[in-house]
């Protein structure tokens, strides 16, 4: 499904990725572990087209997405992917059922159907009843499970979680991995979760550890 | 603690330096203003003081006698070149004793005359026929500075003998110059009124500074959010709250500070070009805009005294404890009570249509509290109307961005609307003197540069200014070269009625008569009645008219007179086709017929000295439009960076998901330009209400569109605005780029 081969990139004279090759299936859901500072972030940027590396191909479905322009590269982060970060993700100014809803709404669909297909997924991930709350009014497991709502709602091919867990209690995180495990299973939505820890990774089908700049080690789970 | 304030204000990282240098500028361009508004009242005082030696003759204190001076002869006459005044004195030395005007030398003698720079270089450039050949005789020296209220001041002293200005009935015998302020002698009516003035400038510079300031207040919370953060974490280490306070003082004392001297620099830059502004009527020498000490010290200590009370108040609205910034309260949402002093203005000022009060003092108070209530209304209701609009527009949206700018805008509609709160009161302030002015000034029938008014010249002949035992001149006398000068389309004569003056000026019958068919030559001027041989008319053959009638469809009333042959001759009217050589060569050309009379001049001319002061108060008011549009700009682009700042991760996040740049551009753009517009429109509306109540009220004038030029003036003035937010759009980009969420 998506594809690192030999992936090269600096940022200034610091490397951040020194050839880093890495596969993973469809309906995969794969776990990149390392230490602070080993690229693991930089490498699931650079398979979702966020950023553009030095050397080395990308590739998504048979395609190679590394020297599509950024216009090309947005659309296809618009259209298949879907992301989910640690902290600060969602719209201030937006209610929880809008934040979902704007993928929908930036790819045209009508306000009151978007909403209505937003809605559903507040049952799905244990939010009924917290629509109409802004992000300072959630707590971080509330606010990180509408970040994933928000990732789901418009049926990703790929979902990248980037420390998902990172800024909730263990008890919270395990819960909000449940949920990301299982709404991707029942939508054959493949996974790419960047975490440093070791429980998070245990939800994956497979992880490999990233270590200065390269994929060293995969464990098959 | 004072000098580690000092290191983060200057040192503190890019995010302080920005908001230093934001701050800086702001507060130097409010300084600007203030110090500009100051020595324009500085410089109307004197050029007060130069318009003085003009009323020589007029106040009391120049005629008294006085030994050991020899008087001389003075009479004074306003004349005009292609629409600008041209004053004349005519003077004669009664003995070697006699005073002198600043800026010459000496009182010119018969046959010689000084005229001023201006006018010197127009005696070298225009042809003689036209403006040289009313000044006998040769110049004999340019006057001086020291005797011109203005660098363009058109000025010409003539030198006459004792004895042909002595049978002058308006001249007078002077034993001084008068060097005083006019304003303080109670006869002399050649000058300025200081405190009017005073009062406008103040006016307008309260319309001016209004936005700077709301622009330094938006600049001092740019990047707050931040310094709080970093205040929190002094906290953390022991920092006292006294000293959190200090620190925040410095800081922006410094920035105050340095935008006040960066002030100093932007007035006396600007000094030059605001000399060249005629807010007076004319234009100023630079050296006089000048400031006194107490006008400096003010400043200099005034402002950043300002800036350190206002720091120490905006900390007030936060809470910093060593664990983080709390905010002391969430800004309720605004309630429509706040529309009830805008009702109230506007209910008053209607209240007064049809019922003018009595006196001068109840019609101010009425007006004017009128006028304050519409204005503290409209920044009142600004909130609550923002508000409204906002949920409406998050309401009804479709697409993200305005759901997110609309929602943006309704969660602090205050914020909002504080940005664009300067630019609301200069607007409404600035249309409602313009729509009144320009009302006012239509209505005074200015009239329509075709118009018989505008085209004809008048040298009336009146018999209190004729010398004791003089006849006024006969037909015989008109200039034989008048009707060949090219442009002319008829010369017409003027004979005295048997009442020299109207009683009533709702009565047609003028002081003068013409005959049927020397009227009929020229149809502009109106007609007579079927049948009649002589009509009674004004001595212009325009006279006063009711608003809407244009001279050609006045009929003038029959007169029984049958001798009007054998009668004085009032005036000459001559009709030209408008034409600036024309009129200038017919002007002096009619100047010989009556060398000491009234100059000549058009009906229009006549109108346009008396609203002169008010067209001048209209383009101060667009001089504010085109300063406070720019400004409030600048205070939505300062307003739009703290706006990305507080919200660089979400919009960084939602970039990383493939969201368009565009979409957020569309979220800033509608964030920012709808409020500008919105509250533009209803300034404006308010303000043309506002003009429309009044005039109604104490004049019973309709209200008048206010021309091509203010729209334009207020189309590039927002058009400025909102290339200044465009200006800040390329910042989006940047701050919203990967790393942001990467790092942030």
């Amino acid at each position: 499904m998506i594809e690192a081969r030999d992936v090269k990139l600096s940022f200034g004279e610091t490397p951040a990725l020194r050839g880093a090759t890495l596969a993973v299936a469809e309906g995969e859901i794969l776990a990149v572990m390392g230490p602070s500072g080993s690229g693991k972030s930089t490498l699931l940027h650079c398979l979702a087209g966020i950023l553009v590396p030095d050397a080395g191909e990308v590739q998504f479905a048979g395609q190679r997405i590394d020297t599509l322009d950024e216009g090309a590269r947005s659309a296809l982060r618009r259209d298949r992917f879907g992301f989910v970060f640690q902290f600060g993700q969602l719209v201030p100014e937006l209610t929880a059922v809008e934040n979902v809803a704007l993928p929908l709404l930036l790819a045209g669909t009508k306000r009151r159907a978007a909403v209505a297909e937003a809605s559903a997924w507040f049952d799905r991930l244990d939010l009924d009843g917290l629509q109409q709350r802004r992000s300072g009014e959630l707590s971080g497991g509330q606010a990180q499970r509408v970040a994933l709502a928000r990732g789901l709602v418009s049926r990703p091919k790929v979902l990248f979680a980037d420390e998902p867990t990172g800024s909730l209690d263990s008890l919270t995180g395990e819960h909000v991995m449940d949920l990301l495990v299982s709404s991707a299973r029942e939508q054959g939505t493949t996974v790419v979760v960047v975490t440093h820890e070791a429980r998070v990774a245990a939800y994956a089908d497979r992880e490999v550890i990233v270590r200065d700049g390269k994929v060293t080690t995969a464990v098959l789970t | 603690m004072i000098g580690l304030g000092l290191r983060l204000a200057v040192a503190g990282g890019r995010e302080a330096a920005a908001r230093l240098v934001v701050v800086a500028a702001a507060v130097a361009l409010g300084t600007g203003l203030l110090l500009a508004t100051l020595a324009g009242i500085n410089a109307t005082k004197t050029q007060n003081l130069r318009y003085a030696w003009l009323n020589t003759g007029i106040a009391e204190y120049t005629t008294t006698p006085r030994a050991g001076v020899d008087p001389a002869w003075w009479l004074i006459r306003g004349d005009r070149f292609r629409g600008q005044e041209l004053g004349r004195i005519d003077v004669a030395a009664t003995g070697p004793a006699a005073p002198v005007p600043a800026g010459i030398p000496a009182l010119p003698g018969p046959g010689e005359f000084y005229a001023s720079p201006a006018l010197h270089d127009l005696l070298r450039t225009v042809p003689a026929d036209e403006l040289g050949d009313r000044f006998p005789g040769r110049e004999v020296g340019v006057i001086g500075d020291a005797a011109l209220p203005s660098p363009d001041s058109l000025l010409v002293v003539v030198g006459q003998s004792p004895e042909t200005l002595a049978t002058q009935p308006f001249a007078q015998q002077v034993t001084a110059v008068l060097t005083t302020d006019p304003a303080g002698c109670m006869r002399c009516i050649i000058g300025l009124d200081n405190t009017m003035f005073t009062v406008s400038l103040s006016v307008i510079a309260a319309a001016l500074i209004f936005p700077v300031l709301i622009f330094i207040g938006t600049a001092t919370r740019l990047s707050a959010a931040r310094r709080e953060q970093r205040f929190a974490a002094m906290r953390l280490v022991g920092a006292t709250p006294r000293q959190i306070t200090v620190l925040a003082t410095v800081e922006s004392t410094v920035a105050a500070v340095a935008g006040t001297l960066l002030g100093f620099g932007v007035f006396f830059a600007a000094r030059p070009g605001l000399a060249e502004i005629p807010f007076t009527g004319a234009t100023f020498f630079p050296s006089d805009l000048v400031l006194t000490a107490v006008n400096v010290a003010a400043v200099a200590v005034g402002i950043p005294l300002g800036a350190a009370v206002a720091a120490r108040l905006a900390l007030r609205r936060v809470r910093i404890s060593p664990l983080g910034v709390t905010r002391r309260a969430t800004p309720k949402p605004p309630r429509a009570w706040r529309l009830i002093p805008l009702v109230a203005g506007v209910a008053e000022l209607a209240y007064f249509v049809g019922r003018r009060p009595e006196t001068t003092d109840g019609q101010t108070a009425a007006y004017l509290i009128g006028a304050v209530l519409m204005l503290a209304g409209l920044v009142l209701a600004g909130p609550w109307l923002t508000m409204r609009v906002a949920r409406l527009v998050a309401d009804r949206a479709q697409r993200p961005a305005a759901l997110i700018a609309g929602r943006r805008l309704a969660d602090d509609p205050m914020a909002a609307f504080r940005a664009v709160s300067g630019l609301v009161v200069a607007l409404f302030v600035m249309t409602a003197a313009s729509g009144a002015i320009t009302s006012f000034v239509a209505e005074r029938a200015r009239p329509a540069g075709d118009s018989v008014a505008a085209t004809s010249l008048t040298q009336a002949f009146w018999p209190e200014r004729l010398a004791e035992g003089a006849e006024p001149p006969t037909v015989a006398d008109i200039p034989a070269g008048l009707s060949a000068v090219p442009g002319v389309q008829a010369v017409l004569t003027v004979r005295e009625n048997d009442r020299q003056v109207a009683q009533n000026m709702a009565d047609p019958s003028g002081p003068g008569l013409i005959s049927c068919a020397d009227l009929a030559r020229a149809p502009g001027f109106g007609s007579c009645p079927p049948g009649a041989q002589v009509v009674s008319v004004w001595q212009d053959l325009i006279g006063p008219r009711d608003p809407g009638v244009t001279p050609a469809e006045t009929i003038w009333p029959a007169s029984t007179v049958t001798d009007l042959d054998s009668r004085r001759l009032l005036s000459v009217v001559v009709q030209t086709d408008g034409s600036d050589a024309a009129k200038e060569r017919v002007r002096t050309l009619l100047a010989t017929m009556d060398p000491f009379g009234e100059p000549p001049a058009s009906d229009a001319e006549h109108q346009a000295s008396s609203t002169l002061t008010l067209v001048q108060f209209q383009r101060l008011a667009d001089v504010v439009i085109l300063a406070s549009l720019p400004i409030a700009g600048c205070s939505l682009a300062v307003s739009v960076i703290a706006g990305l700042t507080d919200r660089k991760r979400p919009f960084s996040v939602l970039r990383l998901t493939g969201v368009r740049i565009r979409m957020l551009r569309s979220v800033v753009g509608l964030e920012t330009a709808v409020p500008l517009l919105v509250v533009a429109a209803v300034a404006i509306g308010a303000g043309l209400l506002a003009a429309s109540l009044f005039l109604r009220a104490q004049l019973d004038y309709p209200l008048h569109g206010l021309g091509a030029g203010y729209y334009a003036m207020v189309g590039g003035g927002l058009v400025a605005s909102l290339g200044i937010i465009a200006a800040t759009l390329p910042l989006l980009r940047r701050i919203t780029g990967p790393e942001t969420a990467r790092n942030e």
